[in-house]
Formats: structure tokens, C-alpha cells, sequence
């Protein structure tokens, strides 16, 4: 059977669903109820936008004549209804973030050039989401390279897709899964390069051969996230959103393979605030402070020397010892 | 004969208690929490050290104001105050009493008197740890409670690397002061005259 490019995208979208699905199962956050069924919008919802958005093939009709057309629609423009309603924006109309203009049909041209909102205009300095730090967030984003070399054409949304937003880093306890959804992430405009003539007209390569002088590419591509080497850290952020330039990237061993690294103390640094803005000080810091890490810090040279340093301070006092015992004090002195 | 000074006040008595019992617990998690192993645990569950040591660590800086606060607040702290002038050959003395002297019979070169509490070597000692050591442990154990304030980098090296063994460096000399401390303790009068003392309030001159 040959797929075509559309239905390997639709085939993609539902992988991911479920894999939404199996994430959910390991969720590590606080559970909310979500679902179409919960939603007081869905009716409306499905009954106007998801009409044609919400599948593959959506139909037109004349008015006139009573001609029928049916069309397929583009990916791009597709809302999985399930995804839709299982990501942290389920609740919303559409028509909450979309324009009015939207409400007409066929859509006016206008709406073509609706400006998006990014995720600090409902987001920021609200206490609500304060944990999140969407401020510092993006603060980082207007300075990386996303934000720098694309006039901010490559927005929030470029990653994060609104309709399907979970966060998955928090959703997830981390390992292969986790790292391979983050890094598709980052692969669905960095591997494909007509995607990435959006920015730019000159045929962009894909990312893999750019990663050829790692050893073992492949382990490291299962292993690390995109982002551990290609943003600038930040301690107060779960996850660092300063993406750097190419060349900026770190390509030092000493970086991540060292306990003393700063990926090393950005998360010790990030493990403390979090657990303590959400648990307090004395839960989530004194008592309960998973942000230490067996061996995390040890020095292999400071733990032999103390102990050497103790070793030879007893023997010290045993050998004091052994004198005070064969060589009996001649008198005690008192006053 | 020997005379007995009362050195030791209540309050006095309350902190060396307390201090002890905090150290020694410091000591067994943070030696847990450095020696452990993921499968295995040394003396206590990884955990359950850092929550104890976290625990204790604030109950020691509590404990330690007391102290300072006898200190500066009673005549204790005068016993604090080291002279510089002559000092080196006062620690030689002390040295040379300890490793010669004292198997000879040799009088104390400075024995305790009613305004005298401590030689130069506990006086130096004391004054290093009380005055150093510990409150660079509290500055750095508070500091990865709070490690918001650490540098991200200082002289190419991470702030937290840094801090976190600088901590454990300072905890090994403390263990190493502890140790010496009872092991001098036993040189008084007799084996047990010094925990005696600290107990009772009341110290015999030797």
C-alpha cells in the first residue's frame, strides 16, 4: 500500500494521540477531567468549525444548484477532536482564539492574516500560572535564535501546537519517550527541509548529518533532548527556551559528561524551587528534597582525602594511645 | 589538691548537648549521603539522610545563635578571644605537652584556672570551628536550600559543584575536630573527668 503525504501526516497525528493517551497514564500532575463530554463547548464546536476542521474530508455545497463537492483537507489546517479535547486548552471555543471573521463562510482573506496569540498573552503575570513562569519563558524566547532570525514568524506555536498542548515534561517521569517526543519536536521543521523553506528559500539539510562528529549519533539522539545542547540554560525554567545559534550549540564532552556541569546544577537548582514553591519549605525542601541526587555532586578525590584525613587522625590517637597505656604518666600534675 | 571552677553554665551546658547530639546526627546522614550507593544504603535510606541532615542542619543554625548569642551576651565569650602575641610558641608548648610532656609527668603549661577554660590548642581549635568552620557550613548548607543565590559560575566551575564541596570539605574537618575533641576529653584528670565536667557544670584543674 502507498500512502501519501497526507495520510502519513493523519497517520502521524493519531499515533501521537494515543501515545498522548499512554502519556496521560503515567501522569505525574495533579489528574483534571477533560473530554468533549465535559466541555461546554463542544456542541458548538463540532456543530460549526470541526464540521470541515475536525476530519480529512469535508464537503461543499452550491446553494444554487445543490452541487455537492467533496475536498480534502489540508493537514495543516486539521483539529483532531479527541487530541483536541484531551490537551490543557479543551475547554475553549474555538472562537476564543480564533477571530470573528471566522464565523462567515468562506472564510474572509482576513482571517488568513489573524495574528496568533503567543502564550504570554493569556499566560503572563497571572498567579494562576506563576509556576510555569511563562514571563521568564518568554524572555528566553525573544532572545533565541527562533525568535531573533525570524521576526518571530517561528512563534510558540511552531512547537506548540495550541490545540494538542499537554505538557509533557511534566506529564511524563522522563526516559526514551519522553526524549524521543521532545525531539520530534524540534525535528518536524529541523528534519524537513520544506518545512524549513518557510524561513528560508535556500534548501535547508536536514539536522542528522549536521550531528555526524558525536560518537555513537545515534545513542545520543535516543538519550538527549535537542534542547539540552541547543539552548542556553536557564536555572529558574524547567525548560530552557533560549534556543542558540547553530554554532553556539554545546559541543564540548566535558559539558554534559562531567559532575561538575552546568546542565548538572541547573537542574539541582530547578528541582529545589520547584519543589518548594509547590510544597513549601519545609515539605518540599527540608523534608522532602528530590532535587538531591545520589553521587550527583560526589567528588571520587574529596571523598578518598576526608577519609584518608580521618584514617590518619585515628591512627594518631591509637598510637596516642598505645603510649598512654605502656608508658604510664609518671605523676598526674594538679594544682 | 585540685581546684574546681564551675565553667560550664546551664545554658552553656543545654548548647554543648544539643550541638552534640545535631553533629553527630549531621555526620552519620551526611556520610550516608555521600558514601551511599543507588542499590545499597550506608547507615540510612538516601532519603530519609537528606531530610534528617536538612532537619538537623536548621536545628543546628538555631542552636548555634544560642551559642553566639551566650557569647557575646555572657562572660563565656571571653575565653574566645585569642591573643596573637606569643602565639605560636603557645601552641608548640601545648603540642610538645601532648606528645611529651605528658608521659613524663610534666606540668600543663596552661592549665585551667577560673579565668583560664581552655589551652591554645582548644582555644584555637574552638575558635576555628565555632567561628569558621560552622558558619560556612550554615552559609553553604543554607545555600543549596536556597540555591537561587548560588553563581551559576565561578572561575569556570559550577556554582553548586563548588558549593556542595566546599560543604562537605568544612563537614570532614568537623569530623576530624569532633574526633581529636574526644579523644583530648579523655585526658584529663582521669578518663572521664572532662564528660563529668561538661555534664555537671564543674571542671577540675590537671
Amino acid at each position: 500500500m502507498i500512502l501519501d503525504r497526507r495520510s502519513i501526516t493523519v497517520l502521524i497525528l493519531l499515533v501521537t494521540a494515543s501515545l498522548a493517551g499512554s502519556a496521560q497514564d503515567q501522569d505525574t500532575v495533579k489528574k483534571v477531567s477533560r473530554g468533549a463530554e465535559m466541555s461546554l463547548y463542544a456542541e458548538d464546536n463540532q456543530n460549526n468549525c470541526l464540521v470541515c476542521h475536525g476530519k480529512l474530508v469535508w464537503s461543499l455545497t452550491d446553494t444554487t444548484t445543490g452541487a455537492v463537492r467533496k475536498q480534502l483537507m489540508s493537514e495543516h489546517n486539521i483539529v483532531v477532536p479527541d487530541m483536541f479535547y484531551s490537551s490543557v486548552h479543551w475547554s475553549f471555543n474555538c472562537l476564543d482564539c480564533h477571530s470573528e471573521g471566522f464565523k462567515t463562510f468562506p472564510h474572509p482573506l482576513e482571517t488568513r492574516f489573524e495574528t496568533s496569540w503567543s502564550c504570554i498573552d493569556c499566560h503572563g503575570n497571572d498567579p494562576n500560572y506563576a509556576q510555569y513562569r511563562f514571563e521568564e519563558i518568554d524572555a528566553d524566547y525573544q532572545k533565541s535564535v527562533h525568535y531573533t532570525a525570524t521576526e518571530g514568524l517561528i512563534s510558540c506555536w511552531k512547537c506548540h501546537d495550541p490545540h494538542y498542548y499537554n505538557p509533557l515534561a511534566r506529564q511524563t517521569t522522563g526516559g526514551r519517550d519522553y526524549i524521543l517526543r521532545s525531539n520530534e519536536m524540534c525535528l518536524r521543521c529541523h528534519g524537513n527541509s520544506e518545512v524549513m523553506g518557510l524561513i528560508n528559500d535556500e534548501n535547508v539539510s536536514i539536522v542528522l548529518p549536521k550531528h555526524e562528529w558525536l560518537p555513537n549519533v545515534e545513542r545520543h539522539m535516543e538519550a538527549v533532548r535537542c534542547i539540552d545542547c541547543h539552548t542556553r540554560m536557564n536555572d529558574s525554567v524547567l525548560i530552557a527556551h533560549e534556543v542558540m545559534p547553530a554554532d553556539s550549540a554545546v559541543q564540548g564532552c566535558a559539558e554534559c559528561h562531567s559532575q561538575n556541569s552546568i546542565l548538572m546544577g541547573t537542574l539541582y537548582k530547578y528541582a529545589a524551587m520547584e519543589s518548594r514553591d509547590e510544597k513549601g519549605f519545609i515539605n518540599g525542601v527540608m523534608l522532602r528534597n528530590d532535587s538531591y541526587v545520589i553521587g550527583a555532586n560526589r567528588s571520587k578525590f574529596i571523598s578518598f582525602t576526608g577519609l584518608l584525613l580521618l584514617g590518619m587522625t585515628i591512627a594518631v590517637a591509637l598510637v596516642h594511645t598505645l603510649f598512654r597505656i605502656m608508658i604510664k604518666p609518671k605523676k598526674v600534675v594538679h594544682e | 589538691m585540685s581546684k574546681n571552677f564551675y565553667h560550664y553554665p546551664v545554658w552553656l551546658r543545654l548548647w554543648h548537648f544539643s550541638n552534640a547530639v545535631l553533629c553527630l546526627f549531621l555526620i552519620v546522614t551526611g556520610f550516608s549521603m555521600l558514601y551511599s550507593d543507588p542499590d545499597r544504603a550506608l547507615v540510612v535510606n538516601f532519603q530519609r539522610a537528606v531530610s534528617v541532615h536538612n532537619v538537623c542542619g536548621v536545628l543546628l543554625t538555631i542552636s548555634y545563635t544560642a551559642f553566639l548569642a551566650g557569647n557575646i551576651f555572657t562572660a563565656n565569650g571571653r575565653h574566645y578571644l585569642v591573643s596573637l602575641k606569643g602565639l605560636a610558641e603557645r601552641l608548640w608548648k601545648q603540642m610538645r605537652f601532648y606528645a611529651w610532656g605528658y608521659f613524663r609527668g610534666e606540668e600543663a603549661p596552661f592549665p585551667v584556672t577560673g579565668e583560664r577554660k581552655f589551652n591554645p590548642l582548644q582555644q584555637i581549635s574552638y575558635v576555628g570551628v565555632m567561628y569558621f568552620a560552622l558558619p560556612m557550613l550554615f552559609v553553604t548548607g543554607w545555600a543549596l536550600l536556597f540555591p537561587e543565590f548560588i553563581l551559576k559560575k565561578f572561575l569556570g566551575f559550577s556554582g553548586i559543584f563548588l558549593t556542595d564541596q566546599f560543604h562537605v570539605v568544612l563537614g570532614f574537618l568537623v569530623v576530624v575536630f569532633l574526633f581529636i575533641h574526644i579523644y583530648v576529653s579523655t585526658m584529663g584528670k582521669s578518663p572521664l573527668s572532662n564528660f563529668r565536667s561538661i555534664i555537671t557544670g564543674w571542671q577540675e584543674s590537671h
